[in-house]
């Protein structure tokens, strides 16, 4: 390439993208989560438990897009 | 103008050598694992030391119930209170050792504390879990006690039957088992990668908000911290919680062979009930 890319650049478009994909999926457990507490709250705790492991699922993709983002 | 978040002091992707005793080198985050280690150790043992039928102390009164906790979700995620708790001490080691070495790393002083190895300051300290060495070998350790103990259960012929079900002359049966083959390699990357990645990546994060608030640092890294305290708790919770999952998966289930024969002596009493 004989333009030069700001490395800035790529460093925004990595975290804006990146961060797309695990808000979809923090959004859609959230949206279950207040769904099934709804029809049941009497679990609330066991789903609250779930959701948590699937939050904390869906957060390692964003924290590898992190770990891209400060190390390069 | 890029800023440069690890030319100026921060810390490296791989864990820097102090010293060396002869060809092993030994890491900062080796260092502080190991005073992590013996925190934990002592605090326990503390806690053991002091644990009494009616407990007077206050830490073992903690300890206790926090044990207690952990041994009821295990006894709620492996369905059989007798099975968690043959390997409950594995899965609350993890749990609490992870957890203190995820909190070790928020301490005042690690990372900031420096040593001149060779005339480069390093940092003395760092957290035992941003080293991808450590979070490794805890996912070695962990995925092999779920297969040793697979193995001793099923048998090699149990445990094969385990992957390639079914007719073996159908090239479908043979295409899943060895898809299911790779997600077992696959698990290990992703144990160890994810709670490599959040941990480091959160650090990372603190350094990087606290360089860009400048002189505000200390209230702009304050929900970072809090969100890093969740993060710390969430990902030990992860660790324990899918190391018990694997090995629900790869033991044999309740009512396979072994266990069916208990059953209806249990049903004996329910049925006498029903009569009466």
């Amino acid at each position: 390439m004989a333009t030069e890319i700001d490395p800035a650049l790529i460093k925004g478009l990595t975290i804006g993208l990146g961060a797309i994909g695990p808000a979809i999926g923090v959004g859609l457990i959230g949206a279950a989560v207040v769904g099934a507490v709804g029809r049941n709250p009497e679990i609330q705790g066991k789903i609250l438990s779930t959701a948590f492991i699937m939050i904390g699922l869906v957060d390692a993709v964003l924290a590898f897009v992190l770990l891209i983002l400060f190390t390069t | 103008m890029v800023v440069p978040f690890f030319g100026a002091g921060g810390e490296s992707l791989a864990a820097e050598k102090l010293f060396s005793i002869g060809p092993l080198p030994i890491t900062n985050s080796m260092i502080f694992g190991l005073l992590t280690a013996a925190f934990v150790l002592g605090l326990f043992g503390l806690a053991a030391r002091a644990s009494s039928l009616w407990p007077k102390s206050r830490l073992a009164f903690w300890c206790e119930n926090f044990v207690d906790m952990v041994l009821d979700l295990m006894a709620e995620s492996f369905g059989d209170r007798k099975k968690a708790q043959r390997f409950f001490p594995l899965l609350l080691t993890l749990f609490v050792f992870i957890l203190a070495s995820n909190f070790s790393g928020l301490l005042p002083g690690v990372q900031t504390i420096t040593y001149n190895a060779d005339g480069t300051p390093i940092g003395l300290f760092r957290a035992w879990t941003t080293d991808l060495n450590s979070t490794l070998a805890l996912a070695v350790l962990s995925l092999a006690t779920v297969h040793i103990y697979a193995l001793r259960e099923l048998g090699i012929v149990g445990r094969f039957r385990h992957y390639f079900s079914g007719n073996l002359l159908n090239p479908m049966n043979i295409f899943i088992g060895l898809n299911e083959v790779f997600g077992e390699v696959l698990r290990l990357v992703t144990l160890s990668l994810r709670l490599f990645g959040v941990i480091y990546g959160g650090e990372a994060l603190l350094f990087a908000i606290a360089h860009l608030a400048g002189n505000f640092a200390w209230a702009a890294t304050l929900p970072i911290m809090f969100l890093e305290i969740f993060f710390s708790l969430v990902q030990a919770y992860l660790f324990m919680m899918l190391t018990a999952t694997y090995l629900v998966m790869a033991l044999p289930h309740e009512g396979q062979e072994s266990e069916a024969a208990p059953k209806p002596a249990a049903a004996m009493p329910n049925g006498r009930q029903a009569k009466a």
